[in-house]
C-alpha cells in the first residue's frame, strides 16, 4: 500500500541529493505543484524560487488567488503575467497537439529567463503518472501530449526534478492531507488551462465565454454540493464547441455557440465513468449559461461519455 | 515477500498492473518486454503479468523476449489485452480485429469456475479498451469466460499456470479488479 508519510520522508532526503544550489518550480497552485513545492521546500527552504504564470487561460480570478497561496505557504516566488504573449503564440492554432506543443514550450521560455536571471539550474515539475504515460513515447502511443512532457522544447537545458512521476492524483492528494495542504481537495485543472476547453481557436474572446461558463458550472454544483443534493464530482467543467446552433431569443432568431457540460468521477484518471448529475442542477446550469452569455450561447449539452472510450478533457 | 515483474508492452494501464500490485504488498518492477528468460530466473520471480498495448501489438510480429519466456517458464504468467492475444497466438490460437470493439463499461460473465476468478460474481462489470481480440482458442486453452460482444474474454491453459484477459483488471472502474489480482497473486505463491 501507498503510505504517505514514508513517501514524504524518503522524498525530502532524494532531493537533498539531487538538487544542489537553487531550483524552480513551475507553480500553478493545483495539488500536483502545491504538494512539490511543499517537498522541495522542506528539502532545500528558501533555495526554491516558485513560478506561476498567468497564461491568460486560467479560471475565474484563479491567478491572483494562487497568488494569495503562495504568499500564504511563505514561498519565495515570482508572479508572470505572460497572457498577451500566450494569446498571440495561439492565434490561428486550431489542432489540439499543436495547441499544447506551442503551451508546453511558452511556459518553459519564461522559466528560462526566470532561471538564467536567478542562476537556477532545476526545473521542478508535479508532472504525475498519468502526464507522462498518455503523452507516449517507445512502444507507447501518444494520446495527448501534456505540456510538462510530450510538450517540453527538445533544446530545453534546465534539468527536470519530478518527485510525484509514480503517482496518480489519489495518492498526491494522500500526502497533501499528511502535509496538511489546504489544496489537498481541489478538483484536477489541465496546464494548458482553458485553451483545451476551447475547441478551435483559443481566441481572447472565445476564452472569456468558457471562463464564465466554466465558473457557473463550478459555482452551481459548488451550491449542489453544499445543500446536500449532490456528492462532488471528480472534476467538472464546461467546454466551448466549434459549432453553432438555431435557437429562439423573444421571437428572434438566435444563432449562436454551443457548451458541453463535463463531469467525471475518477480515482486516478486513468478510467473515468460521467457524473449522474440531478436534472435540477443540470437545468440551473443551463438557464444561467444561456441567460449569462446570451449574446454568445444559446445551447447547453450534457457530455455523457465514459473514458475509454473518451478522455476527460476534449482536447 | 511474493515477487511479480509487468512486462511492458506500450499500455495506457501498465503502469496501474504495477501499482495493483503494489498495493496489495507484492514486490514489483516494470521490465522492458526485451528482458530475457535468465533474468528473470536470476530476479527469481514467482510471476508475471504480460500488459497490453498499442493497438495491432498483439496481432503480427513477435513481442519482444516474449516467446522464449512462454516457452520456458513454469511460474505463472497473466496476458492482459494484448498480452492474452500474444498468448493466444504463441499457442496456436488467432486473433484479430474485433467485429464489435469494445470500449468502456462491458459485462462480464463468467463461464467456468476457476481459482483466478475466486470471489467473484458470475456477472460483474469489467472496463475494456481493445481493437482486437482472440477469435480462435488454442487447442491447449479453456475459455473462462465472455461478453456479449467478445466469446473469449478470458482464458486458461489446460497445464500451466498461464491466463489470458481481453478485460483490465487493473484499471479502478473494474468491478473485481482488485479480487482477481489478489487471486493471481495467491496463485504465484503456490
Amino acid at each position: 500500500m501507498f503510505k504517505a508519510d514514508r513517501f514524504i520522508e524518503e522524498t525530502i532526503e532524494n532531493l537533498k541529493k539531487e538538487i544542489s544550489g537553487k531550483a524552480l518550480i513551475a507553480f500553478s497552485g493545483g495539488v500536483d505543484s502545491t504538494v512539490c513545492a511543499a517537498l522541495v521546500n522542506k528539502a532545500i527552504g528558501k533555495n526554491l524560487v516558485a513560478v506561476h504564470v498567468d497564461t491568460g487561460y486560467m479560471r475565474k480570478n484563479e491567478s491572483s488567488d494562487v497568488k494569495k497561496l503562495m504568499q500564504r505557504m511563505d514561498l519565495n516566488f515570482r508572479f508572470v503575467d505572460a497572457s498577451k504573449e500566450f494569446y498571440g503564440a495561439l492565434k490561428g492554432v486550431t489542432e489540439p497537439e499543436k495547441k499544447r506543443k506551442i503551451i508546453g514550450e511558452k511556459f518553459i521560455r519564461v522559466f528560462e529567463k526566470v532561471a538564467k536571471e536567478e542562476k537556477i539550474q532545476y526545473l521542478v515539475q508535479g508532472t504525475i503518472a498519468p502526464d507522462w504515460i498518455e503523452s507516449g513515447g517507445e512502444l507507447r502511443d501518444t494520446i495527448k501530449s501534456h505540456h510538462n512532457v510530450g510538450g517540453l522544447p527538445k533544446d530545453m537545458k534546465l534539468k527536470l526534478v519530478e518527485p510525484l512521476r509514480d503517482l496518480y492524483k489519489d495518492e498526491v492528494r494522500a500526502v497533501a492531507r499528511e502535509l496538511k495542504l489546504e489544496v489537498s481537495e481541489r478538483q484536477p485543472f489541465p496546464g494548458p488551462g482553458l485553451a483545451v476547453r476551447i475547441l478551435g481557436e483559443a481566441s481572447p474572446e472565445r476564452v472569456e465565454v468558457v471562463r464564465d461558463a466554466c465558473f457557473i458550472v463550478e459555482d452551481e454544483i459548488d451550491k449542489a454540493v453544499k445543500a446536500g443534493i449532490m456528492e462532488h464530482p471528480w472534476q467538472y467543467f464546461a467546454v466551448l464547441l466549434p459549432v453553432r446552433s438555431v435557437g429562439v431569443h423573444g421571437d428572434r432568431r438566435a444563432y449562436g455557440d454551443v457548451i458541453a457540460v463535463r463531469s467525471v468521477e475518477s480515482l486516478d484518471a486513468m478510467t473515468c465513468n460521467y457524473s449522474g448529475i440531478p436534472h435540477d442542477v443540470l437545468d440551473k446550469i443551463s438557464t444561467r449559461i444561456t441567460n449569462t452569455l446570451k449574446e454568445k450561447v444559446n445551447r447547453v449539452v450534457y457530455d455523457i461519455t465514459n473514458k475509454p472510450p473518451g478522455t476527460v478533457e476534449w482536447e | 515477500m511474493v515477487k511479480i515483474f509487468v512486462v511492458d508492452n506500450g499500455g495506457q494501464w501498465t503502469h496501474r498492473e504495477w501499482r495493483t500490485l503494489r498495493d496489495l504488498n507484492v514486490e514489483t518492477k516494470i521490465v522492458p518486454n526485451t528482458i530475457s528468460f535468465d533474468e528473470l530466473v536470476r530476479e527469481d520471480i514467482n510471476g508475471l503479468v504480460l500488459s497490453g498495448g498499442a493497438p495491432r501489438i498483439g496481432l503480427d510480429g513477435t513481442l519482444g523476449n516474449t516467446d522464449e519466456i512462454l516457452k520456458k517458464a513454469n511460474f505463472p504468467i497473466l496476458g492482459i489485452c494484448a498480452g492474452h492475444q500474444y498468448i493466444a497466438r504463441f499457442f496456436g490460437g488467432e486473433a484479430k480485429p474485433a467485429e464489435k470493439p469494445e470500449f468502456g463499461k462491458i459485462q462480464l460473465i463468467i463461464l467456468k469456475e476457476d481459482a483466478i476468478f475466486e470471489g467473484v460474481p458470475k456477472k460483474s462489470i469489467v472496463w475494456e479498451s481493445h481493437n482486437d481480440e482472440v477469435t480462435k482458442l488454442p487447442s491447449s486453452f479453456i475459455c473462462l469466460a465472455k461478453s456479449e460482444s467478445c466469446k473469449i474474454q478470458a482464458m486458461k491453459h489446460k497445464n500451466k499456470p498461464f491466463y489470458g484477459f481481453q478485460f483490465h483488471p487493473e484499471v479502478e472502474h473494474t468491478e473485481y479488479g482488485e479480487l482477481i489480482f489478489e487471486n493471481f497473486v495467491k496463485l504465484c505463491k503456490l
